[in-house]
């Protein structure tokens, strides 16, 4: 006999109910607790005393539900991210850098279109301030302006009214062009004014939209005349531009050659032809040094002379008095696949200055789905990107109130690029797009469009860090001979001589090569969260995946296929009962089970069972078992140590 | 005599209390097994042993070979205490594994019913392999050695970082006049030429000194004729070297026609290149740069110092917290590209001055003099101070990372401390204090730390000292070099513009150097006003114009003052710290937890398996020395055709040395040895009085039912 099957055996002897024969739960549960792997169970049925096994219940409930709920903690706690900072120090690829004078177009040039306008806002401040004439500028004064009002009929006027509104009852308002009060009907919008308003004063400027054909009105009350002014005159500018043909908006601004006097990169001299053309409508021609076409430059050394060197020429007579009021150029730091917006983010360079720029790189990576909103390439969201740039929030923003716009208004802002199959915004075809703007923008504003909640930020994203200083440039001693030269390089382009407040020196560059990238990286994978379960189990209840399989087999398995053999059986029983009287073999069978005699299968053969003879009547033989005297195994050692001996005999 | 005895009650000893769990298969398998694997066994230790008996044993030997013969009895009861494992054969050992590991899955194999069974053995090895993978997993995470990041934000008392203050304009123009005398008397010549449509009078070209000139000269390119560019010597008309035949048309083209050039030549003006700039202004600036690199390379640095701007001079006030302070607080250093430059709170002799509170009340209020009208005025074309702030014990690379302050106004300056601190090898490749970095550090002669700028710069000079043979006069120099200056290096304009426009040194520089564990940057908010107001101007003028001159009249002015404040801000400090994600106790506890889930296993489980492993190996090595032993026997057997010996006559061969076996008797009965009558020992062991015993019921139990089978 084979050692393996004798143990086997044994062990089949040592365990007296095997799962699902057990007769009963009961049973089951008693084999279950001191068979199982788990620690805890085996304590309940082993431990004496009813105090001590209820503590013990008490102790195994407890672990299992510290365990459910430490798991729990766990798996909630899964989709988390550690953040990991890494410092690359490298040759770091230059951002493109994108200068715009922030005067759009040469006033010169543009003046024809916007004479009218020009002429109505001098009127407007006349009779609101009571001025007549800006003599800041020479040239201007040679206008005849003041003589063409009386002939013409105002239009911009007419169309949105400026007013004085009374700040006590803001339903009357004077309209200052015929010095009418007039009921004003509609909400009345009171835009904070950003230049502060420090005398007490009683009339407030604003002016109303109106929808054509329906009487809503909306008035727009400003609490300074400068904004009012200058926001009447936007109002009016873009639709004027709106109708005029992007080259010849781009004829009427600068060239780089006008915009760009020197420029040395990286110790290498540069000129306009490094800078790509960008045509922004608010700001006019802007110019992109490092441009996606061609080779991407990079920088090995930091440092100001290893960095974008640029002089500007602005031209502070040419600007535009009412649409902007500083002077200056505005300069933004982006990737290259990157929109510039140059309305909202930017740094404004002033002229006669030098502005030096040091940029740090930092680099962020986010995770997408599951663990944070934000999304790759923008693809995922549902907002077509009009721009011909990389996905970003802002973009996203900017696309989702365009499409919304000319979903509404059926036509687009002038500041933002056209979707498909749309026109920019004009008197002439849509004649109420103001007060649809206006109404878009404050529920765009108010977060009411589901633009916000639409657009995700972006996974990755590279933030140039800037540190921007001023100095003064040229310096008392140098700037003889630095406009002199500088006039000379500028040629052509300019008939004139250079003022030191007509340039501005810019200086952009990496001030060290350390590009910091912020990593997020999953906090939990699956081996942790098993390994992490792993210890919980153990350290509770010493359980492991084998327990919670043991756990369904008994307490599943085993447990349903004793109830249903029970049921059957009942049923079984049931049957038979309902049988009984039919059936004249059940009281036999049931008197086959009470007596013993028949169900004694271990004993050995005794003569009468062996020859099937019937009990001798009034035997009481299962009643007495025989002796089992203990003394008598000492034979049996004997006999084991006798084998050992005997044992080459026997084979 | 004594030896067999010994054995055999160790042995049965050894069997008895290794197998306790086993006790009723006990029996059994003893009787199972013992059949062929113990003779095997003895025979194997006493042919080891008659090795040894042929030896001559006199006295002296006989006692060396009595006491070799303790340590090898008590080897050879080592051994078989070693090899009495749980059983004798590959399947029992198995089956006493599994039912008695600790690790969960075995003994669910044993105890269930066949087609459970093979469940079961799929389930264990399937986990055992999940164990096996994710432990792979785990270790390859801790191998590659990541770290974690912790930052803290917050304020707390720091010390005040060290500020370098200078002046854009390196030198007074009053005291380096003479040096510059002629470079400024050609500039002014070259700005005529190029800007001035007519030719100035032959006599003011005259008085020029042309040796300067005629190292690098300017040309110009006239590009009208875009395939045959005509390149014109600035000063042509009178050196008459010209390539184009007339001078004339050099006089009328403008920038978009006519490029500006520096002609840079070797080997005696045998190989020149030119160096094209788009626009004149940058053309002159780069030309008077490098002529002035020249000049005040053969300087001293001494008599250099004594040129630039002093302490006094520069700063007019200082106020740190509420003490305070003057020129003599801030230490000098001489800066090649902005000369004196003054540090406050360097560090270097005493401590590091600490502050305790944020705002401006608690920093560093200054009051500078730039004196703007004593610029170089070709050189620097920008007016204001230069400012950096720096870790303690670190070179103010004030080219790179400084910014500027504007003269006429307060600029405050608003600082967090941002610090990185990184761990080292292994997890990235920084270092601590450069000292493995291949590059010699000429910034460590003013002890100072490493920096990476520092090792880039270092290591440039060093490409340059290669290719040029001398040293750039914006580094330091390594001993023993010389700066490079027109005399002595002719060709090193050539040369060190070669180099700048080389990518491979850079790349190589880059890659030489790493970066350090440390790296702090000093986060500024920079705001400005005017300064002083219209109100205040006067007096402040005056009191300071008193001070500095002992005068009453007003000797300063708007361009060339600045007022300072650098203070800490509200959180002045944000630190992120590198931590190691995963240490060993982060791997033990996961492999742990990897074991313990799916096995329910520990160490002490796999000690188990490990000692079940050394069994089976004693099995197999047990069972070759039987195999080669039952060989030899049967070749034995084939040889002399006689029955093996006993036990007995063999034990007693090693035992009595008297002894001989009686070869002649070849008797087929073995049972004649006159010794058997005086052996009763192994026929007859002493009986096991099992009931002496107290045992648990169970046990009996057990054993009775056993007893049935």
């Amino acid at each position: 006999m084979a050692p393996g099957e004798k143990i086997k055996a044994k062990i089949k002897k040592n365990l007296p109910v095997r799962g699902p024969q057990a007769p009963s739960i009961k049973e089951l549960m008693r084999w279950y607790c001191l068979k199982t792997n788990t620690h805890g169970c085996r304590r309940i049925v082993v431990s004496r005393g009813r105090l001590r096994r209820l503590l013990w219940i008490l102790f195994t409930l407890t672990a299992v539900a510290l365990i459910f709920w430490q798991c729990a903690l766990l798996v909630l706690s899964f989709y988390t991210v550690s953040v990991s900072i890494k410092i690359h120090f490298q040759k770091l690829d230059f951002p493109a850098v994108t200068i715009c004078n922030i005067n759009p177009y040469k006033y010169s040039a543009v003046r024809p279109l916007l004479a009218d306008l020009e002429q109505e806002t001098r009127a407007a401040l006349k009779t609101l301030y009571g001025f007549s004439e800006i003599e800041s500028r020479k040239r201007r004064a040679a206008e005849p302006w003041s003589s063409a009002w009386e002939g013409t009929q105002p239009k911009f006027l007419n169309l949105i009214p400026l007013m004085v509104f009374n700040e006590g009852e803001t339903s009357k308002a004077t309209d200052f062009l015929t010095g009418q009060k007039r009921k004003v009907s509609g909400s009345i919008i009171h835009k904070a004014a950003d230049v502060m308003h420090v005398q007490e004063s009683k009339e407030v400027v604003g002016f109303q939209l109106c929808s054509n054909g329906t009487s809503h009105c909306a008035v727009y009350t400003f609490s300074s005349g400068v904004n009012a002014i200058q926001e009447w005159y936007k109002l009016h500018y873009m639709n004027i531009m709106a109708q005029v043909p992007l080259e010849k908006k781009i004829n009427m601004s600068y060239s780089a050659e006008e915009l760009v006097v020197t420029c040395f990169f990286d110790g290498v001299s540069c000129d306009a032809r490094n800078f790509t053309l960008f045509h922004h409508p608010m700001y006019g021609n802007c110019y992109t040094f490092n441009n996606k076409n061609g080779t991407i430059h990079s920088t090995s050394m930091g440092g100001s002379e290893y960095g974008l060197q640029v002089i500007l020429y602005i031209n502070e007579e040419e600007y535009n008095p009412f649409l902007v009021s500083s002077t200056g150029a505005k300069v933004i730091v982006h990737r290259q696949d990157e929109y510039p917006f140059i309305e909202d983010v930017g740094t404004e360079i002033e002229t006669a200055m030098a502005t030096s720029i040091g940029m740090h790189l930092t680099e962020s990576f986010k995770l997408g789905e599951p663990y944070s909103q934000c999304t790759e390439d923008g693809s995922d969201v549902p907002i077509d990107n009009i721009y011909n740039a990389a996905y970003s929030l802002q973009i996203c923003l900017h696309s989702c109130f365009q499409t919304k716009m000319v979903e509404r208004c059926g036509c687009a802002q002038y500041s933002q690029p056209l979707p498909p199959a749309a026109n920019y915004c004009n008197y002439q075809q849509h004649p109420n797009w103001m007060y649809c703007y206006y109404e878009l923008h404050q529920a765009f504003v108010h977060e009411q469009l589901g633009c916000q909640s639409v657009c995700r930020e972006a996974c990755s994203f590279k933030e140039w860090t800037l540190t921007t200083s001023l100095a003064q440039w040229p310096s008392v001693v140098s700037e003889k001979w630095l406009l002199r030269v500088l006039t000379w390089d500028q040629g052509q382009q300019i008939k004139k001589k250079l003022n030191k407040t007509d340039l501005a020196k810019l200086l952009i560059f990496y001030k060290d090569l350390n590009q910091r990238s912020i990593m997020e990286s999953p906090a939990n994978s699956v081996e942790m969260l098993l390994s992490n379960f792993g210890g919980q189990l153990g350290l509770w209840m010493s359980c492991s995946i084998v327990c919670i399989i043991e756990i369904i087999e008994v307490f599943f398995i085993d447990s349903l296929s004793i109830i249903a053999r029970q049921q059957w059986q009942k049923a079984k029983k049931w049957w038979a009962q309902r049988q009984a009287p039919a059936c004249p073999e059940a009281p036999r069978s049931l008197r086959g089970q009470d007596n013993p005699v028949l169900d004694i299968d271990d004993d050995l053969p005794t003569f009468t069972s062996a020859l099937r003879l019937p009990p001798a009547p009034g035997a009481q033989v299962p009643g007495t078992p025989p002796p089992r005297y203990n003394t008598l195994r000492l034979e049996r050692a004997f006999s084991n140590q006798l084998t050992d001996t005997q044992v080459p005999a026997e084979s | 005599m004594k030896l067999s005895p010994n054995w055999t009650e160790g042995e049965t000893r050894a069997q008895r209390g290794h197998r306790a769990p086993l006790k009723a298969s006990d029996r059994s398998v003893t009787r199972a097994s013992g059949a062929w694997e113990v003779p095997a066994v003895r025979g194997s230790k006493l042919s080891f042993l008659s090795w040894e008996t042929p030896l001559p044993a006199p006295s002296f030997r006989g006692c060396l070979a009595g006491a070799a013969m303790q340590v090898k009895k008590y080897l050879v009861k080592g051994l078989h205490r070693l090899q009495k494992g749980p059983g004798y054969t590959y399947k029992e050992l198995l089956v006493w594994y599994c039912d008695n590991t600790n690790t969960h899955g075995p003994k669910r194999i044993i105890c269930e019913g066949p087609k459970k069974k093979a469940m079961w053995f799929v389930l264990t090895l399937l986990f055992a392999s999940i164990v096996f993978w994710q432990w792979g997993v785990f270790i390859q995470t801790y191998l590659s050695w990541e770290v974690s990041v912790s930052l803290s934000i917050g304020f707390k008392t720091m010390d005040f970082p060290a500020v370098t203050i200078c002046n854009a304009s390196p030198f007074q123009y009053s005291k380096v006049k003479h040096l510059l005398k002629d470079l400024d008397q050609l500039m002014e010549a070259v700005l005529e030429r190029i800007v001035a449509p007519e030719p100035p009078g032959a006599n003011a070209t005259r008085a020029l000194n042309l040796t300067l000139w005629n190292h690098t000269p300017l040309v110009l390119i006239d590009e009208r004729n875009p395939h045959h560019p005509v390149v014109l010597d600035l000063f042509a008309d009178n050196r008459n070297v010209s390539a184009s035949g007339s001078p004339a048309p050099g006089r009328t083209c403008n920038a978009q026609q006519c490029k500006v050039a520096m002609r840079l030549c070797c080997h005696n003006g045998t190989v020149c290149t030119f160096r094209n700039f788009t626009s004149a202004t940058q053309a002159v600036t780069e030309w008077y740069t490098l002529q002035a690199t020249n000049i005040f390379s053969q300087v001293p640095t001494r008599e250099l110092a004594k040129m630039g701007y002093s302490g006094e001079q520069l700063i007019l006030a200082c106020l740190f917290g509420a003490e305070p302070c003057s020129y003599r607080n801030f230490t000098s250093l001489f800066h090649p590209d902005y000369g004196n430059c003054y540090i406050f709170n360097w560090g270097m002799a005493e401590q590091a001055l600490p502050s305790s509170n944020p705002g401006v009340e608690f920093g560093l209020k200054l009051i500078l003099d730039l004196g703007q009208e004593d610029y170089v005025p070709f050189l620097t074309s920008t007016a204001g101070a230069r400012l950096l702030l720096h870790e303690q014990r670190s070179y103010p690379f004030v080219k790179e990372e400084g910014i500027y302050a504007m003269s006429g106004t307060e600029t405050s300056i608003g600082v967090l401390v941002d610090k990185l601190e990184r761990k080292g090898k292994p997890y990235s490749q920084c270092t601590a204090n450069g000292s493995d970095v291949p590059v010699h550090n000429l910034y460590r002669g003013l002890n100072t730390s490493y920096s990476i700028q520092a090792c880039i710069r270092s290591c440039f000079q060093d490409h340059m000292i290669q290719n040029c043979s001398c040293g750039h006069y914006l580094y330091p120099l390594p001993p023993g070099e010389k700066y490079c200056n027109n005399r002595e290096f002719p060709d090193w304009v050539y040369c060190y513009s070669q180099l700048r426009r080389s990518l491979g040194q850079r790349e190589t520089c880059i890659g030489m150097c790493k970066e350090s564990c440390n790296d702090t940057q000093y986060k500024m908010t920079i705001s400005m006003a005017d300064w002083p107001s219209e109100a205040s101007e006067d007096w402040i003028f005056h009191v300071l114009s008193q001070e500095r001159d002992q005068s009453t009249n007003i000797t300063l002015s708007r361009k060339g003052i600045v007022k300072l404040n650098i203070y800490f801000q509200e959180f002045n400090y944000r630190t992120i710290e590198e931590s190691a994600a995963n240490n060993i106790v982060w791997l033990l506890s996961n492999l742990g937890g990897q074991f313990g889930f799916w096995m329910g296993g520990s160490v002490l489980c796999l000690i188990e398996f490990a000692e079940i492993v050394i069994d089976f190996l004693w099995i197999t090595v047990i069972r070759l020395v039987a195999f080669s032993k039952s060989l030899r026997q049967r070749r034995a057997q084939a040889r002399y055709a006689g029955p093996p010996p006993t036990v007995a006559e063999l034990v007693e061969a090693h035992t009595n040395f008297a002894f001989h076996p009686d070869t002649a008797n070849h008797g087929p009965n073995p049972g004649a040895y006159p010794d058997e009558q005086t052996l009763p020992i192994p026929g007859t062991p002493p009986p096991n009085y099992d009931s002496l015993r107290l045992q648990p019921l169970d046990v009996i139990e057990s054993d009775g039912e056993g007893d049935a089978i």
